[in-house]
């Protein structure tokens, strides 16, 4: 055989068997399972958030499962199923994903794609109005977790959220704050300007809440922030852009010097774990010691403790998830043996998977091939219709109109290397 | 269904990026500045058919023209570098355009809800397939109208003296030089048309993703670019066809329930590919054994 035809062969060989595990057949039409599919970054930089959310999922289904399983329509208790997707924290995978679950599987319902901007790229291809005829978008409903940016979810009305509200959150954690320090008056502090969440909280909620709360920004405060969400967001930008910083840099020196001559009583890293500890470590390497530190909600995870605990020291920080309750205790060892951590993003799809039974409970879902689209939608209604439901910390109030969510949150601050809740607000 | 139509969406989509690369590679030019004239074509595209409501035909053009407009500008200046230089200097373009668009902020009340760039934010509602009622198919077909168009008028230009004289200049610049080639003129119109496809791309991508923001023209879509070409071989238009079939399809959908280990298998199966067909999975060889295999004859 020639060279020639024997790298012809071999690389035909390669495309034909990635094809046929590409192509997974659709079950077969007599299981009564309910099927549902997650997706999420399970490689590339952000991949702890996909492996945390499927080990969160998979013992969220296994204990659905080992107490019964869920009720449907007619009477039949069905097992829970669920695929998992990396989706890799990108906006043509994530599309992707949504089109094959939707298309190609039997799942109900979706829970993904964890990154916000992901999240944002994919709600575009959903139908926008439900019935709305001249709108082609997918018809399928999606529950989502880890994703936090705010105001995600309007987008569509297939597109559901389970994820902390950062403005209540950040109101709260100012007014603590308030009355633990209340010597402290001024704030400083920067963000990772190419990322979306961390970027916008910082400057329309994190700042503003703050000033509410009686803290100024160095130097006089800055025009236009009046303690109102969103207000005075371009000058916060402008004030901060000598200590902003890229989510691929690595070198935080000039930053850390600005924050160390803003000699602010309290500073403020929006960031991500990844560059939240390099900046925490080049202020702990400039002798950098505010009163106060104050991180962003994302940033109360275990990857933070694991790049910089000691750095970290004594930061503050909202979370929607803690293990404080037996619940949440419960669902973060079996997180753990899985493979993944339980915090503030993954633990919601926990929560998912429990609504997603009860919403299937409430609304009669038969989980048959011929019934699917049907079941699909009747998921979405029984998703819009949802008030309140049961989360690991307590009741989560649902945003109708919008899809979000309200969930229980607490103030943590790293000690010795773990999260320790130091005020519960619920 | 929409699952395979939406893969086939991209296929033609990154076909057109590739073949953006292409054109220039055949003059010898290896340029990292296509994701920029990509991003000029999406963000051109959308803020056309958004905020001034055009259909997507004339939308689409004008996205395109504006982005072979900045690769005119940037053909000049690139004309003084070449190799690694030229590389470089691409890359900062590319950085250049994507830091523009992470900045761009316009915004425009539609209803209950402001349209347009949103800086870091994104620019979301680039709805103007779905909400106009196209189906799966439909946008479908309109990308490959679009990927036929381009390829046939490759493949024809190849066959043309003007696709004699980007080789020449690709193979040996003294020598094109030296019989009367211009090379400011082929270097820069190669640019030029590579800036129109990238600009046709971009814009179909918008409307397809129906969101763009700067995270999604990064230095890896300018490398997959290049790669399309280099992977797929210069020899024929099909290469980059191929390639992107193979990375795409294959390599990204093919291989992810591999979940964990899908970008070592990914690279691994890069490296197998460039090993076992150093000139491109549709080199010369192959392409003649394709033309025997359908009766149109050749020889080796």
């Amino acid at each position: 055989m020639s060279a020639v035809r024997l790298s012809t062969t071999a690389l035909a060989s390669m495309a034909v068997a990635a094809l046929i595990a590409f192509a997974q057949p659709v079950s077969a039409a007599d299981e009564r399972t309910v099927k549902i599919a997650g997706w999420g970054a399970k490689s590339g930089p952000l991949r702890s958030f996909g492996v945390n959310s499927e080990a969160v999922l998979k013992a969220a289904v296994q204990s659905i499962n080992d107490s019964g399983g869920v009720k449907l329509g007619d009477g039949t208790v069905a097992q829970m199923e669920f695929t998992y997707y990396d989706s890799a924290c990108n906006a043509d995978q994530a599309i992707s994903v949504a089109r094959k679950v939707e298309s190609q599987t039997e799942a109900l319902i979706g829970i993904g794609p964890t990154c916000s901007g992901a999240a944002a790229a994919m709600y575009g291809i959903f139908q926008k109005t439900v019935d709305d005829e001249s709108d082609t978008g997918l018809q399928f409903p999606i529950l989502t977790d880890t994703a936090i940016r705010p105001g995600l979810a309007k987008k569509s009305q297939w597109t559901f959220r389970n994820v902390p509200n950062e403005i209540t959150m950040y109101d709260e954690l100012f007014a603590w704050l308030r009355a633990q320090y209340p010597d402290a008056k001024t704030i400083y502090g920067g963000t990772e300007t190419d990322q979306a969440h961390s970027k916008l909280t910082f400057a329309i909620v994190i700042v503003p809440m703050a000033k509410k709360h009686g803290f100024e920004w160095v130097g006089g405060g800055i025009e236009g922030v009046t303690g109102k969400v969103r207000e005075g967001y371009e000058n916060v930008l402008e004030v901060s852009k000598s200590s902003n910083w890229l989510m691929a840099d690595t070198n935080f020196s000039v930053q850390a010097r600005a924050f160390k001559k803003s000699g602010a009583d309290m500073m403020i890293v929006s960031s991500h774990p990844f560059t939240t500890c390099g900046m925490l470590k080049e202020m702990k390497r400039q002798r950098i010691k505010p009163k106060v530190l104050v991180g962003l909600t994302s940033s109360s995870s275990a990857e933070t403790l694991k790049g910089c605990s000691a750095a970290a020291e004594g930061m503050y920080i909202p979370t929607g998830f803690a293990p404080i309750t037996d619940a949440a205790a419960k669902v973060a060892a079996a997180a753990e043996a899985n493979g993944g951590s339980a915090d503030l993003h993954s633990a919601a799809a926990w929560e998912n998977a429990h609504i997603i039974k009860q919403v299937i409970e409430s609304t009669g879902i038969m989980a048959k091939p011929e019934t699917l689209n049907d079941d699909r939608r009747k998921i979405r209604d029984g998703l819009e219709t949802l008030v309140k439901v049961d989360g690991l910390m307590g009741d989560i109030g649902r945003v109708q109109d919008e899809g979000e969510s309200v969930k229980p949150y607490v103030f943590v601050q790293a000690d010795s290397g773990t999260w320790k809740v130091v005020h519960d607000p619920r | 269904m929409s699952y395979y139509l939406g893969l086939v969406q991209l296929i033609g989509i990154h076909t057109l990026l590739g073949l953006s690369a292409y054109v220039l590679m055949l003059t010898g030019q290896l340029s990292l500045g296509q994701a920029g004239f990509f991003a000029i074509g999406a963000y051109s595209a959308g803020i056309l058919t958004v905020i001034f409501e055009l259909p997507i035909l004339p939308a689409l053009l004008a996205a395109a023209a504006i982005a072979s407009f900045f690769a005119f500008l940037v053909g000049f200046p690139a004309l003084r570098v070449k190799g690694l230089m030229l590389v470089v200097a691409t890359i900062a373009f590319s950085e250049f355009v994507r830091l523009f668009f992470f900045n761009l902020s316009w915004r425009v009340p539609r209803g209950d809800i402001e349209v347009g760039p949103d800086s870091t934010n994104g620019f979301r509602e680039i709805r103007f397939f779905v909400a106009n009622g196209w189906s799966a198919w439909e946008i479908t077909a309109f990308v490959w109208i679009f990927v036929i168009l381009v390829m046939a008028a490759l493949w024809w230009t190849d066959r043309s003296r003007a696709g004699a004289v980007l080789r020449a200049v690709g193979e040996d610049e003294l020598a094109a030089q030296s019989v009367g080639i211009n090379l400011t003129a082929v270097k820069v119109t190669a640019m030029t048309a590579g800036g129109f496809i990238a600009g046709i791309g971009g814009a179909l991508y918008a409307h397809t993703a129906t969101y763009v923001d700067h995270l999604t023209f990064t230095v890896l879509l300018a490398t997959f670019a290049i790669a399309y070409p280099i992977l797929g071989g210069l020899s024929s238009v099909f290469g980059t066809l191929v390639a992107v079939i193979f990375i795409q399809g294959v390599l990204v959908e093919g291989l992810r329930f591999l979940g964990d280990w899908r970008n070592i298998v990914f690279g691994l199966l890069i490296i197998a590919a460039m090993n076992l067909k150093p000139s491109g999975l549709f080199d010369a060889r192959t392409a003649q054994v394709l033309k025997r295999a359908v009766g149109l004859g050749g020889k080796d």
